[in-house]
């Protein structure tokens, strides 16, 4: 201890403000890379494109990185997210099929309520068994992705495309996705995928930096078991983050059936990566204990600019995939070299 | 070493000290938390780069710019916190990195890993299977197997970071007749520590550090304990330890035949408010299981009656909620939610009471009770903002035991709570449990260093063996005595 309490009177502050610099630097790349796309294509810094094709797309996986966020600053990880958005896809769209014939206002909520409750159920699942059972989180949720995949396919009858029969209530739904709320008149719409995204950030923000849940959650990833023996819930506390990260995963399937209307078990996969790398390349380090939902949604923003760029220079998807597992591996190292850093 | 100065980003850490040892020497070095005795030796041990000033090691100036020149030129450092692969063999670890490997199998050998550790077990007289997993080892015998790796590497300087803070007091006496034994083969031997009454009995010279600079090197004949804390403190620290001013009162926690599977056995015991009880033993004695499992850290039968009633579950949760607090005996593992603000570490325990609407955590709200347990520890430094992990041992300390403090527990558990810390912040927590007693708080004291318990201690519970062999009223003045209790009969085992 003696080795580090040296040098304790001296660096106070210095390893936390470097990983301030890690963060404005993600930030930096962000805003650089629009103004490099902006001046390549005109139609970049258009509302239409930011809205529609950037934050619009970027919704539904924003929603699931922000739980993941939780899950990650606890010092866990969720490979299963993506399988649990297809379950929760399917029995979205199965259960407003199924209850079609009593009306939409009936069929749409009990839809939802059912949708949410599995997405809860299914991140409790991981939750137990990580926390109560101690399973590795890696080898629960490397399982649980291919169960929940596999329960989606028996769901759909193995893989076929599904969609709600009556032809109104599907138009009713997809309302979610094509609605536009008016903010400055109508030329510049909100749509609704943004507005959940920002409920649940606002939501998630105040969870994790205004109460005892966010604290725990923080002292989880700083350190568990001296978290345990300060009187802290440890178990309860890491459950919930699973199962909060479950929930945002149904929230993201009610975003993605609106916008596709149609759902097929095998969507998403590999997702998990994309949502995993944006709460890293945000700053939240693999082993938790620091992070924020304002650099996760950074994270969001880089890697579907970065996406959105590719597109406009018709970069094949095999690069792509290259590219994006260069920016994760980058930002895993520099985020491991920032923790030596401040811990040495 | 002469005139050394090393800066942390704009700080000086060491501001032009002079050190010295000589062959068959063990030199002491001593200081406060923070005074530079680990940063000297990290320069000497090749951590850093960028120190100013000069080394004479045999002879010859030279710079020691990387750990890897520090081992090669015969510089060892053995660290309290030890650096055993816990899931290799004592052979295997003192031979790590000079494996032989037979020439057409490319095998390893393992015959000769065995026969060179045994040579060296048995050139140092120590008593090690070379078979044995590290990890089944204890503490003692781990160090043992550290100074062994660094004898088979040639060392001609070996440096010891605070050897006997996690020890029991027999082992540390087999330590010393360890290095009174390699200081005879003609090794020069640096010896940090906190312990200072322990340092008589091993050191020939002690030199004190104050705030970076060197205070004086003297003799150690010529240096008593008071002249050596005087050195240290910069003022004289007639009373390390409080007046006892406690009075104990009625009964508030009652154990029965608590026991646990090859730990402990049917451990019964009352505690009573106002009262300091110490636990005494030696290391593994199982002191630390039973404090774990009255906490509800470990799962354990038998009966804890609470205030008259039985609690029913146990568990850290519960404990923290009903009044029970524990200051755990690992610090680093145990304590500090690394990563995080003093701030947070401070109030883990108490947010429930601090929640508002909605489980709403007013951070200014955070902050002037954070600011509130900084004053009353004087944790330095005094800001909530701090990361923990950067605070010296003895603030790390001051912070887990103010978290315990902020949940004004009823029972207070204290698992070797001045470990590797400074003696300004020993005496801070010694008045503290006084002061606690004195409010009617009742406190569990455990702790190695029995002159500790021997002092602040109403009555002292001996463990042996996870048994419950005797109970000793204190305060003592005879430590001897404490000591033989602990250790009598430990030879049958």
């Amino acid at each position: 201890m003696t080795g580090a309490s040296e040098k304790s009177t001296v660096r106070t502050r210095g390893g936390l403000s470097f990983q301030k610099l890690l963060q404005a630097s993600v930030l930096v790349l962000l805003v650089t890379l629009c103004i490099f796309a902006s001046v390549r294509t005109p139609t970049f810094f258009t509302w239409t494109n930011l809205v529609d094709n950037l934050f619009t797309n970027a919704a539904a996986l924003g929603v699931i990185a922000l739980g993941m966020t939780f899950v990650m600053i606890a010092g866990g990880f969720d490979l299963s997210v993506a399988s649990i958005t297809a379950v929760c896809s399917v029995v979205l769209v199965l259960t407003m099929d199924r209850f079609s014939s009593y009306g939409p206002m009936v069929a749409i909520p009990t839809a939802l309520f059912l949708t949410v409750l599995v997405g809860i159920g299914l991140g409790a699942i991981n939750g137990i068994l990580i926390a109560h059972i101690g399973v590795n989180p890696f080898v629960v949720t490397l399982t649980t992705m291919l169960i929940f995949r596999g329960i989606a396919l028996i769901l759909t009858g193995g893989g076929q495309a599904k969609q709600v029969a009556d032809l109104a209530l599907r138009h009713q739904f997809s309302w979610v996705y094509d609605a536009g709320i008016p903010l400055f008149g109508q030329a510049y719409q909100v749509s609704i995928p943004i507005v959940i995204f920002l409920a649940v950030f606002v939501v998630g923000v105040y969870l994790l930096n205004f109460t005892r849940f966010g604290h725990y959650v923080f002292a989880l990833g700083g350190n568990e078991e001296a978290a345990w023996l300060a009187g802290v819930n440890t178990k309860q506390i890491k459950t919930l983050t699973y199962v909060l990260c479950g929930s945002t995963c149904a929230i993201a399937a009610v975003i993605f059936v609106a916008m596709t209307a149609t759902v097929q078990a095998e969507s998403h996969q590999g997702k998990e990566l994309v949502v995993i790398a944006s709460v890293i390349i945000g700053g939240t380090p693999l082993g938790g204990g620091s992070g924020s939902l304002v650099a996760t949604l950074t994270g969001v923003m880089l890697l579907r600019v970065i996406d959105n760029l590719l597109t406009q220079f018709n970069v094949g998807t095999e690069y792509r995939k290259v590219v994006t597992g260069l920016i994760i591996l980058v930002a895993v190292v520099i985020g491991v070299l920032a923790k030596r850093r401040n811990l040495r | 070493m002469r005139r050394i100065v090393k800066d942390f980003s704009g700080t000086r850490a060491l501001d032009g000290v002079d050190f010295e040892v000589r062959k068959g020497e063990v030199h002491a070095l001593i200081g406060e938390n923070g005074a530079g005795k680990s940063t000297l030796m990290n320069v000497l041990a090749g951590r850093f780069d960028d120190y100013q000033g000069q080394i004479v090691f045999d002879g010859n100036q030279i710079r020691i710019a990387s750990p890897r020149q520090a081992r090669d030129i015969g510089i060892a450092i053995i660290y309290q916190e030890l650096t055993v692969l816990n899931n290799l063999s004592v052979a295997e670890n003192i031979m790590l990195g000079d494996e032989k490997i037979r020439r057409w199998t490319r095998k390893l050998d393992r015959a000769f890993i065995k026969q060179e550790a045994r040579s060296i077990i048995d050139y140092l007289g120590f008593d090690l299977n070379p078979d044995k997993p590290v990890e089944r080892l204890s503490t003692a015998q781990q160090c043992l197997v550290e100074i062994a790796g660094a004898i088979r590497r040639n060392v001609k300087l070996l440096v010891f970071d605070e050897p006997t803070a996690p020890l029991g007091s027999e082992d540390v006496q087999k330590l010393f007749q360890v290095i009174r034994d390699l200081k005879a083969k003609g090794l020069g031997i640096v010896y940090i520590s906190h312990r200072l009454a322990e340092l008589p009995s091993v050191a020939d010279r002690v030199t004190v550090l104050r705030d970076g600079r060197k205070v004086g090197t003297k003799p150690m004949d010529a240096c008593p304990i008071s002249e050596m804390s005087r050195m240290m403190l910069g003022h004289v620290l007639s009373e390390i330890f409080p007046p006892k001013e406690n009075q104990p009162g009625k009964c508030i926690l009652k154990v029965k035949g608590l026991s646990r599977k090859a730990k402990f056995e049917d451990i019964s015991f009352e505690l009573r408010e106002g009262e300091v009880l110490g636990i005494a033993g030696l290391l593994g004695a199982g002191r630390t299981e039973i404090a774990r499992a009255l906490f509800g850290a470990d799962k354990a039968a038998g009966t804890v009656e609470f205030q008259g009633k039985p609690m029913s579950s146990l568990s850290p949760g519960v404990c923290s909620i009903r009044g029970i607090g524990m200051v755990p005996e690992d610090r680093k593992r145990q304590g500090t939610i690394t990563a995080r603000p003093v701030g947070e570490n401070l109030n883990i325990s108490i947010l429930g009471r601090l929640s508002g609407f909605l489980g709403f955590q007013s951070p200014r709200r955070l902050n002037r009770q954070a600011d509130l347990m900084i004053g009353r520890m004087r944790i330095d430094p005094p800001d909530p903002r701090v990361l923990i992990q950067n605070l010296s041992g003895g603030n790390q300390q001051k912070v887990i035991v103010g978290r315990w403090l902020a949940a004004q527990p009823k029972v207070l558990i204290f698992d070797e709570p001045t470990r590797g810390i400074d003696i300004g912040t020993k005496s801070q927590i010694y008045k503290l449990i006084i002061k606690l007693a004195k409010e009617g708080r009742a406190i569990i004291l455990i702790s190695s260093e029995l002159i500790e318990l021997a002092k602040l201690a109403d009555r002292i519970l001996i463990i042996r063996n996870g048994r419950l062999v005797s109970e000793m009223q204190a305060p003592l003045d005879d430590v001897d005595l404490l000591f033989d209790a602990c250790a009598a009969k430990e030879e049958s085992v």
